[in-house]
């Protein structure tokens, strides 16, 4: 499906982008690019962190220009200038960020910026009415009058989408649409683009989530350094086949053997840990060496009970770290004091610094490490990054970078190594890939696999069923803020995760 | 120089723990202030506070509520409270005559004797009583004098906020060198604040290589001024006058200093002729209604002392 | 702020120097007398030391995401009990008195601060009804302190006292140097020290500073403590210049604080800290004043360039940035 050489613009009707390029500065992130989107069908874009699939992305929605090659609609040569004029012509881009306002309701915050009115007054009734049948359109029962913060996050990107679409939409760019879901939760994104799809929309879908876009692409194209360099049916490639198309080499296996553990020295015992209102009465154990997992649907409590254990949270119960039991660690420094060290799943909002350098995001849990009667050393800084760069595989082009100008893959080590930094020995890891590629996953498992080698104890919370099966010795469900069971070797399964996290234990036995 | 100003809230409790304390209809003397903002009005609160204590000594009977408001709105919610507590006259030196005019044409619906003090309202028919010192003749006093020792000399003058009395004295001031051989080389506000006196003094010493003299309306901004010529050791400058009649620069005066040859005054203390009036008037049935224009008194050494109030807050 | 040696010669961070310059280079044209040492040194920058005291003491609270409306009459308040002092132990006038009462500037400071700092952390209220209060609270007490007029210390202590701000070291103004010893060491907390970087990171996002270890209430309650106790500074150098204190002492000081801080290049929103900025910002506007008094302008309209040349200055600020 590469489009017509000879005469590419005038004969293929659909969204067509004919040798694209884009440099910024001597940096060419883009090129040659040439691509056809047809009507009525799923075009998965993939591609590594920095592959060019943003900016690809982005020149399709009008938000930048390219530096050479054409975009044409239906034979007709596009000339953007800005967003409003792709939107204009039924292209639409829905951000992977959730762009609504918090305190608006569902409604209002569809008909942000071009509400109706009736004289000088907003007419919310009739805005209610149309948000409700675009939802209905879309297969989604979401009542407009909600207000977007008392929502799941699977309803806001609804409610998002929804946003995106009540104009002319034609063709619709999602850009990692279910980064933040769960399975479970994404399945309601999944029935979206199945309803555009029959109504004979082309859907753009980029997604570091190979099984999704097994599932719903017809077409998957792969970038490598900006370059296209394969496209073929959905129905002819593995996700294993894409993976290795998208890193240019063969991957091997995504997750480390398991060791089989000999200690069975505890680690870290919790017991009869309460974090109101999101988690009653937890007990379990981690082991010296140990990956343990914590599975469950958003909202189960998992995050809660370790913001709990670490003091972030009021929370109550009994923590013992080897001899005696105290109570709760009451701040993150008095844990880390103790070993313990959290990774945030929030990496932008709670793990890094992103107006900041990458040194200071480095150090500064760890800054004690770095000073000499009292002052900072910037000098062994610039070294902790050095190594950190070498020892994580940190790629940035240069090292005074701003954190936030990193790709979500580099971020992530960057917080892991800042997390590391104090040498913990007992690690949470919060959603430890969410959003990142797949190479970067790769190095994430490996180095997550190593830790517990070198006898450091992990935990690893996970909406990724795959993630927790392929790397944990021991994985903990959690239903409803409770901890109902604990899989162990043959028992670890997708199936049993499931029946276990959606409580659904008693109709399956 | 607005601020806001926890100290009426108290103040208003006071009040009102007193006043209820009123037995077969005692005459009751509101009183209502600007807050201590700066010098001359601290000196405002400081003789209100005098004149009251005396007036409830001399007249058996009557009873005096002080309440100070830190800006018009303020004051306006003041004589409000003081309605409700149903006084018989009120002395008002109001912030601002706009915002304050239709606040006191209500009081007077209600029979209360008014007193207005220093600042005329846009509506003169509300005042039964009306005491104010003479704006244009302390710029007039100020200007007859340098006319009369000065003869041909460069002056720099630091006005205090662009409002009405500030226009006043500066016309009076104008009209009475004219026709003299005095200069005007500048002419800028101080704010009435000793801090900024002393930086627009600084500039102009930077300015002005040779100046005789400096007219500053007023004694707070007289001290930044005469600070500034101090540290710049300059001796071009043959004398600084004020206005007001701070107890610091009457001293100066009394002392004979070279500087300050004179004061005019503009007292403070002029709250308490209209509180002594309004008493009167009440209790002895003695015709008070009018208006008292006090004379902007000319200070010099040979009558400094009958001015000097060394207790007075200014 | 800035890490990496490289960028501190960045144009970015040059901004509030270069409009500086361009202000002194407007300043030269308009008076010949601008450019003389007894104008730009002896008046001008002796007498904006109290704003770039106070100012650098803000450049910490607002780095930390905070704010401080209550410094000018902390100053007030602090002046009048200094000067409370003196004139108590007149008796035993001289430096060692003076001494004294300037340890008791600094520690009346400290405890405003401390005082702001535990209302916002431990009373959890927001900075600016916190210290909108504590502003109101103090000019009250001053005004109290002052029974409604002025405080003022004896001419004798007085002509001892005045050598702190009238006097100079190898022809620097005493309160030069003190903007310059009090800006050196507030660059090295800020940039050298683990608390600094706190500072920063409180104020670039509470929440990561917070999963990261660092104690907010700690760090801001210390941010408002530096705050009073550059206040205090302040103070010393102000008492002995008019040898008093009066109502109108310290009005408008937060305002001018909080506009040399941003001219000086720091965020309002915080993450960001820019002690020599902050100097340069303070300079900026005491030398606009002066340009404005040397040249004839319109007397009315003075208020008006004021204003105009400080949103110029932001607006080419701003347009370094961006590029």
């Amino acid at each position: 499906m590469s489009p017509d050489q000879s005469n590419p613009m005038k004969e293929n009707q659909g969204l067509v982008a004919f040798q694209l390029s884009k440099a910024f500065g001597e940096n060419l992130v883009l090129q040659d690019v040439s691509l056809i989107f047809q009507r009525g069908k799923v075009h998965a874009v993939i591609g590594e962190n920095g592959a060019g699939k943003s900016t690809l992305m982005k020149i399709l929605g009008g938000y930048q220009l390219p530096s050479s090659g054409t975009l044409a609609l239906d034979g007709k040569v596009l000339h953007f200038t800005g967003p409003k004029e792709a939107e204009a012509l039924g292209i639409v881009l829905v951000h992977q960020e959730i762009l609504l306002a918090p305190h608006l309701t569902v409604a209002e915050n569809i008909f942000l910026g071009r509400e109706l009115r009736i004289g000088p007054f907003v007419d919310d009734e009739t805005m209610n009415a149309k948000a409700s049948a675009l939802l209905s359109n879309l297969g989604s029962s979401l009542d407009p009058r909600a207000r977007v913060e008392n929502l799941t996050i699977a309803n806001r990107q609804i409610a998002q989408i929804a946003r995106a679409l009540s104009g002319r939409h034609d063709f619709i760019i999602f850009d990692e649409p279910t980064a933040a879901l769960t399975p479970v939760e994404s399945e309601a994104v999944f029935t979206v683009i199945q309803n555009l799809k029959d109504q004979n929309c082309g859907i753009i879908y980029i997604s570091h989530k190979l099984d999704e876009v097994k599932r719903l692409a017809d077409t998957v194209s792969v970038l490598r350094d900006g370059k296209l360099v394969a496209q073929q049916p959905a129905n002819k490639l593995k996700a294993v086949d894409m993976a290795h198309l998208m890193v240019g080499r063969e991957l091997g296996a995504l997750y480390p053997p398991k060791v089989i553990r000999t200690n069975s020295e505890v680690a870290l015992q919790v017991e009869n840990l309460i974090v109101p209102p999101s988690l009653n009465n937890a007990n379990f154990v981690l082991h010296k060496g140990e990956i343990l997992g914590f599975a469950g649907l958003i909202g189960a409590g998992r995050t809660e009970l370790f913001e709990g254990l670490l003091g972030l949270r009021p929370a109550t119960g009994r923590v013992s770290l080897g001899d005696k039991f105290n109570s709760v660690f009451s701040s993150v420094a008095a844990a880390a004091k103790a070993g313990l060290a959290y990774v945030t799943e929030d990496r932008k909002g709670k793990g890094l610094l992103l107006n900041l350098e990458l040194t200071p995001n480095l150090t500064l849990s760890t800054l004690q490490q770095f000073t000499n009667a009292g002052f900072i050393q910037h000098r062994l800084e610039l070294a902790a990054l050095d190594v950190a760069f070498s020892r994580y595989d940190i790629r940035a082009k240069s090292h005074d970078l701003d954190a936030g100008r990193l790709s979500g893959g580099n971020q992530q080590k960057l917080l892991l190594a800042k997390t590391l930094q104090a040498d913990p020995s007992i690690i949470i890891i919060d959603e430890p890939t969410r959003g990142v590629d797949i190479g970067a996953k790769k190095q994430i498992y490996e180095l997550i696999a190593s830790l517990a080698r070198s006898g450091k104890s992990i935990i690893v919370i996970s909406s990724e069923m795959p993630e927790l099966i392929g790397l944990c010795h021991r994985i903990v469900v959690m239903h409803r803020s409770q901890l109902v069971g604990t899989l162990e070797g043959s028992d670890i399964n997708e199936r049993k995760i499931v029946t276990l996290a959606t409580g659904t234990e008693k109709q399956a036995a | 120089m607005k601020r806001r100003n926890f100290g009426y809230a108290a103040a208003a409790m006071v009040a009102i723990a007193t006043g209820a304390k009123a037995e077969d209809k005692p005459v009751v003397i509101g009183v209502s202030i600007p807050a201590a903002d700066h010098g001359w009005t601290g000196g405002v609160v400081y003789h209100a506070q005098r004149i009251a204590k005396a007036i409830e000594a001399n007249y058996k009977g009557v009873k005096v509520i002080v309440k100070t408001s830190p800006d018009g709105a303020a004051q306006a919610s003041a004589l409000e409270d003081l309605t409700t507590q149903g006084i018989t006259a009120l002395v008002v030196l109001p912030h601002n005559s706009d915002e304050l005019t239709n606040p006191l044409k209500k009081v007077k619906a209600k029979g209360v004797f008014i007193t207005v003090v220093d600042r005329a309202l846009s509506d003169p028919t509300i005042n039964d009583l009306y005491v104010a010192g003479n704006n244009p003749a302390l710029g007039k006093v100020a200007g007859d004098y340098m006319k009369a020792n000065l003869g041909k000399a460069d002056i720099v003058i630091i006005r205090g906020l662009p409002i009405v009395i500030d226009e006043q004295r500066q016309k009076g001031f104008a009209d009475a060198i004219k026709g003299s051989d005095i200069k005007v080389l500048d002419s800028q506000f101080g704010n009435w604040s000793r801090d900024d006196a002393f930086k627009v003094m600084q500039d102009y010493l930077t300015k002005y290589p040779k100046i005789d003299a400096v007219w500053c309306q007023d004694d707070d901004m007289a001290v930044g001024v005469l600070e500034a010529i101090k540290q710049a050791k300059r001796t071009d400058i043959k004398m600084v006058i004020g206005g007001a009649g701070m107890k610091e620069m009457i001293k100066k005066v009394a002392d004979g200093d070279k500087l300050m040859p004179i004061n005019v005054l503009y007292p403070p203390a002029m709250i308490g002729t209209a509180l002594e009036l309004t008493a009167a008037g009440l209790v002895n049935k003695i015709p008070v209604r009018g208006s008292y224009i006090l004379d902007a008194t000319l200070v010099t050494k040979d009558n400094a002392a009958e001015f000097y109030f060394p207790d007075s807050s200014f | 702020m800035n890490f990496a040696i490289k960028n501190q010669f960045s144009l970015k961070h040059a901004a509030p120097f270069i409009a500086l310059i361009g202000l002194i280079l407007l300043g030269s044209l308009v008076n010949p007398h601008f450019l003389s040492y007894s104008n730009l040194i002896q008046n001008v920058a002796t007498r904006s030391s109290f704003i770039a005291i106070i100012a650098i003491g803000a450049t910490f609270v607002m780095a930390g995401g905070g704010l401080d409306l209550s410094v000018g009459s902390m100053a007030a308040f602090t002046a009048g009990t200094m000067i409370l002092f003196l004139t108590a132990n007149e008796q035993d006038a001289g430096a060692g008195i003076i001494a004294l009462s300037m340890l008791l500037a600094l520690a009346v400071g400290l405890a405003c601060g401390l005082f702001n700092g535990l209302v916002i952390t431990l009373g959890r209220i927001e900075p600016f009804i916190a210290t909108l209060g504590s502003m109101v609270i103090l000019r009250s007490l001053f005004t109290y302190l002052a029974n409604g007029g002025s405080l003022s210390i004896s001419p004798a202590l007085k002509e001892i006292y005045a050598p702190v701000y009238e006097g100079s070291f190898l022809g620097i103004p005493i309160p030069l140097l003190s903007i310059l010893g009090v800006g050196a060491v507030a660059a090295v907390l800020l940039y050298k020290t683990p608390f600094g970087r706190h500072v920063i990171a409180v104020g670039s996002n509470e929440d990561v500073a917070r999963y990261s270890g660092v104690s907010l209430s700690r760090v801001k309650v210390l941010t408002y403590m530096i705050q009073g106790l550059c206040v205090g500074v302040a103070v010393i150098l102000y008492v002995p210049r008019l040898g008093s204190a009066n109502s109108a002492t310290g009005l408008y000081w937060e305002l001018q604080a909080i506009t040399a801080v941003v001219v000086g290049g720091t965020l309002l929103k915080g993450g960001q800290g820019r002690i020599w900025g902050t100097i340069a910002g303070a300079f900026f506007l005491e030398i606009i004043g002066n340009i404005l008094t040397l040249s004839n302008v319109n007397v009315y309209l003075i208020g008006a360039v004021q204003g105009v040349i400080i949103i110029i200055a932001m607006l080419i600020q701003r347009g370094i940035n961006r590029r």
